[in-house]
C-alpha cells in the first residue's frame, strides 16, 4: 500500500470553538476564546470551562451529552465525505472517550447509597451508550467497532486505530475521532490532581497554571483511495503514519525525558516514510499544564529543531479529554487544507525551561505534513501524521 | 498468531496450573456475599482473592493501584512468565486490555468522595484509579513494556475486538508481541444492577447450555495472552481467525464449539443455530462466573486444550436440549476449536484457533 493510499475525506467538529468548520476557522481567525463558568452541572468551584453552547436540539439525548456531541461532529464528516447511505461499504468505528465509558451517573448513585428504590434508566442508558457501539448501530456500520478509552490521547490512537484497520483491509472506510462532554466527575478529579487554571490555560507559557476543561466531538472520515476513486470523491488531505508508544513511567506524570513521545514521533514518521524536516508544523497536546509543556516542547525540539512552527489549540477549545486527539486532528488537517495556523492562545511569555516557542499569531503554513500529539494519563503518546497532496 | 502464552487469575487461583485445576475438579459453587441492598440476602459471586497470591513482589510495586489493576498485572506478568521466552521486556511489546466495566468500584469510590465530603475534597489518588486507562498503564509501568498500549472498552466482544486489532499490529509490524487481555471487576452496584436485570442463579450454577431462562452468577478475573507471529516449543495454538461481526467461517469443521453463554442475556437461544449437531459443545461460564468479557476466559481453557491435547469437559451438564456436549475429562486430538459469542443485538462473534 502506497503511504498516501489512505484518504481523509470528511471532517467534523464541535467545541467551544464553533460548531462545524466554518464557525471553528471564524474563532481561531478572531482568536477568540469562548470560556466560562460552569452551566452544565452544580459546583462549588469557579474554574472556567470550555463548553458547547447551542447543542442542535435535533441532537440532544438526554443524559448521553458525550453522544451528542460525537453525532454532530459525525454528520457534519460523512457530509463532507459524501456518504449518505454507508450501505455497500464496509465501515469502521472507531472513537476515543472517556466520560462515556464509565457508570458515573450521581443520580443514580446517590439514589443507590440513600437504599431507595434505583431506577435503572442511568444504567440502560449506559449499557446502551457505548460511542462506537452507539454510533455503528445509528448509523448501520457492520464493520468492526472500538471504543478507545486511553484517557487524553483516546482520540489519537482511534484514528492510528482506524489507519491499521484500513492497512490490514478489515473495512473499507472508519469513522474515526473522538468525543467527550464536560462532566462534574473529571471536573473534580482534575480539581483534586491540582492542574486546573483558575484562570484562562496558557499552554506553553512561562506563567502556565494548569488546564482548563472542555467539551467536544472531532471527527474523520477515513477510506481506502480506491473505495474513494470507486465512489468518485477526491480529497486533499490522507493519513500517513500514526505512533503510540509507552512511557512506563508513572500513572500521572510524563517521563521527564520524554522517551514514549519521541518514540511514538519516530513511529509516526517512519510510518509516513519523512523526514522531521518534511513537517511544516505541529498541533501540539500542550496542556497548560507545568508537566506535560516542558517535556512536550523539549521533545518536539530536539526532533523538529528550533524552527519548527506549533501551537496548542486548548486555548480554543480547553482540554476535551478523550476529544482532544480527534478535534485536534481535524485541526491538523484543516491548518494544511486552509494554509494557516492561529496564534496559540493564551501565550504570552517564553519559558526558559522549554526550547520552543508556539506560534504567537495566526501564521501561514505551506508544506504537505503536520503532526498531531496526545500525551495521556497512564503514560500513553500519540502522534499522527496529516498529509496534503493531489489524490484525484 | 501464535498464543505463546498465558496468564489469568480468577476466582480458583492465578496460573495456568489453577485453571488446569479448576478444569480437573469441575464445577465448584462460589461464595456467597452480603448484598448491601437487601438485608439478609446472600448473592453468589466468583471473586478473586489477591490475598492468596504467593508472590507478593508485583503487589507490593503497585500498592497503591484498584484491584483491577492489580488483576491484570498479575495475569499480565503472568502470561510473560508461562511464555518462557527470555528478556521479553527488551523486545517490542505492546499491550491492549480489553473491558466492559473498567474502574467501576474505584468510580463508585470517587463518587462517594464527592458525596461524603464535596468536589473539592475528593481524593485524586482514588480518581487516577478511577480512569479506564490506569489498569494497563500499570500493567506497562510495573512490567517496563513501552510499546504501544491501548485500553478499549467494550459491551460487545470487547476481547474478540483486541484480538482483531492485535493481528493487524503484528501484521503491520508495530510491534513483536502484544499482551492482549481482558479484566473485569465485581462490584456491588454491579451485583445490584445484575440482581434487577438478569436472573442470579440461586444455587450458584450457571447453565450454559439452558439458554431460556438464563440465570448468571457474577464473575471477576483477568486473562492476558502474549501473542507473536513466531512460534516457539511453549507455543499453545495459533489463532487463525477473529470475527466480531458475523460468523463467516460458521460452516468450517472445528473439532469443538465453545460458547460464551453465561446467563448475561435473558435470553441466549442464538447459540442453538451455531451449533452444529455432530459437533461436541462446551462452555466455562460456570468456573470463572457471568462477565461480558467471558469469552476472553473460555478462550485459555481452549488454548489449554490444544497445547495438552486434552479435553476439559464443560463443568455443568444440564442439557435440556440434547446437545453433543463435551462431557468428559481425558487426553484426546484436538486439531481445531471455535470459539462464539453472542450479543442482545444478535451480533455474532468468532474466533478459530488450531493446533501448532
Amino acid at each position: 500500500m502506497n503511504r498516501t493510499d489512505i484518504l481523509i475525506t470528511g471532517l467534523g467538529a464541535i467545541s467551544a470553538a464553533g460548531n462545524g468548520l466554518a464557525e471553528t476557522l471564524a474563532s481561531f481567525a478572531l482568536a477568540k476564546r469562548n470560556a466560562g463558568p460552569v452551566t452544565l452541572f452544580p459546583t462549588a468551584t469557579d474554574c472556567p470551562v470550555f463548553e458547547v453552547k447551542g447543542l442542535p436540539q435535533e441532537y440532544l439525548l438526554e443524559g448521553q451529552r458525550t453522544i451528542s456531541l460525537g453525532l454532530v461532529a459525525v454528520d457534519q464528516a460523512l457530509a463532507e465525505a459524501g456518504l449518505d447511505d454507508l450501505s455497500g461499504f464496509r465501515v469502521g468505528v472507531c472513537l476515543g472517550t472517556t466520560v462515556a465509558s464509565q457508570l458515573n451517573d450521581l443520580r443514580f448513585y446517590t439514589s443507590y447509597r440513600q437504599q431507595s428504590s434505583t431506577s435503572m434508566v442511568a444504567v440502560d442508558r449506559f449499557l446502551k451508550g457505548n460511542l462506537s457501539e452507539f454510533i455503528a448501530r445509528r448509523y448501520k456500520a457492520r464493520g468492526p467497532a472500538l471504543t478507545v478509552v486511553n484517557a487524553c490521547s483516546s482520540g489519537t490512537d482511534a484514528i492510528g486505530v482506524a489507519l491499521s484497520w484500513l492497512k490490514s483491509d478489515l473495512c473499507d472506510i472508519v469513522i474515526a475521532g473522538g468525543a467527550d462532554e464536560l462532566n462534574h466527575i473529571p471536573y473534580c478529579g482534575f480539581g483534586s490532581l491540582g492542574i486546573v487554571n483558575p484562570g484562562l490555560c496558557s499552554p506553553f507559557d512561562r506563567d502556565r497554571k494548569g488546564l482548563n476543561l472542555g467539551e467536544g466531538a472531532g471527527v474523520m472520515i477515513i477510506e481506502k483511495k480506491s473505495i474513494a476513486q470507486q465512489r468518485g470523491k477526491s480529497s486533499g488531505l490522507f493519513l500517513g503514519g500514526y505512533g503510540s508508544l509507552s512511557d512506563a513511567y508513572h500513572l500521572t506524570a510524563p517521563s521527564p525525558d520524554g522517551v514514549g513521545l519521541k518514540a511514538s514521533l519516530r513511529t509516526a514518521l517512519l510510518e509516513a516514510a519523512i523526514a522531521p524536516e518534511d513537517v511544516c508544523f505541529v498541533n501540539a497536546h500542550g496542556t497548560g499544564t507545568f508537566d506535560n509543556d516542558q517535556v512536550e516542547g523539549n521533545v518536539l525540539h530536539e526532533i523538529f529543531g528550533p524552527d519548527l512552527k506549533m501551537l496548542s489549540t486548548k486555548g480554543y477549545t480547553g482540554h476535551t479529554l478523550g476529544a482532544a486527539g480527534g478535534l485536534e486532528a481535524v485541526f491538523t488537517a484543516l491548518g494544511l487544507r486552509e494554509g494557516w495556523i492561529p496564534a496559540s492562545a493564551g501565550f504570552l511569555n517564553q519559558d526558559e525551561a522549554i526550547s520552543l516557542a508556539p506560534v504567537r499569531e495566526k501564521t501561514a503554513v505551506s508544506g504537505c505534513y503536520a503532526v498531531s500529539t496526545s500525551l495521556a494519563f497512564g503514560g500513553n503518546n500519540a502522534a499522527i501524521v496529516i498529509g496534503r497532496g493531489d489524490n484525484k | 498468531m501464535i498464543i505463546l502464552g498465558t496468564g489469568i487469575i480468577f476466582s480458583q487461583g492465578m496460573g495456568v496450573s489453577a485453571l488446569e485445576s479448576a478444569l480437573r475438579k469441575g464445577w465448584i459453587k462460589p461464595s456467597e456475599i452480603d448484598a448491601p441492598r437487601a438485608e439478609g440476602l446472600k448473592r453468589p459471586v466468583y471473586q478473586v482473592d489477591l490475598d492468596a497470591v504467593p508472590d507478593r513482589t508485583l503487589l507490593k510495586k503497585i500498592r497503591r493501584a484498584d484491584k483491577l489493576s492489580k488483576m491484570s498485572v498479575l495475569a499480565a506478568a503472568d502470561a510473560l512468565a508461562d511464555s518462557g521466552i527470555a528478556d521479553i521486556s527488551r523486545k517490542r511489546v505492546g499491550i491492549i486490555l480489553a473491558t466492559a466495566f473498567g474502574a467501576q468500584v474505584t468510580t463508585f469510590e470517587f463518587l462517594d468522595g464527592i458525596l461524603d465530603y464535596g468536589d473539592t475534597a475528593v481524593s485524586p489518588t482514588t480518581f487516577s484509579n478511577s480512569v479506564h486507562n490506569a489498569a494497563a498503564s500499570y500493567v506497562s509501568s510495573s512490567l517496563n513494556i513501552q510499546g504501544p498500549t491501548l485500553t478499549i472498552t467494550q459491551f460487545r466482544f470487547s476481547f474478540q475486538s483486541a484480538l482483531q486489532l492485535a493481528q493487524t499490529w503484528l501484521n503491520q509490524g508495530r510491534c513483536d508481541y502484544l499482551l492482549v487481555g481482558a479484566a473485569d471487576q465485581y462490584g456491588d452496584v454491579l451485583g445490584y444492577v445484575a440482581d434487577q436485570k438478569l436472573n442470579t442463579a440461586t444455587d450458584g450454577r450457571i447453565k450454559p447450555f439452558a439458554f431460556n431462562p438464563t440465570c448468571q452468577v457474577p464473575g471477576e478475573g483477568a486473562m492476558f495472552f502474549l501473542l507473536g507471529n513466531d512460534r516457539t516449543d511453549n507455543a499453545y495454538c495459533s489463532i487463525d481467525a477473529v470475527y466480531t461481526n458475523g460468523t463467516p467461517d460458521c460452516g468450517k469443521p472445528a473439532d469443538i464449539n465453545i460458547i460464551d453463554a453465561d446467563g448475561m442475556l435473558m435470553d441466549e437461544s442464538a447459540y442453538l443455530s451455531l451449533l452444529a449437531p455432530d459437533i461436541l459443545a462446551t462452555a466455562y461460564s460456570p468456573i470463572f462466573g457471568s462477565m461480558m468479557i467471558g469469552g476472553a476466559f473460555n478462550l485459555a481453557v481452549a488454548a489449554l486444550m490444544l497445547k495438552q491435547q486434552i479435553h476439559y469437559a464443560a463443568p455443568v451438564l444440564h442439557n435440556p436440549h440434547s446437545l453433543l456436549l463435551l462431557d468428559k475429562t481425558g487426553p484426546a486430538h484436538i486439531g481445531s476449536l471455535r470459539s462464539i459469542g453472542c450479543n442482545c443485538a444478535g451480533d455474532v462473534s468468532e474466533v478459530l484457533l488450531s493446533r501448532t
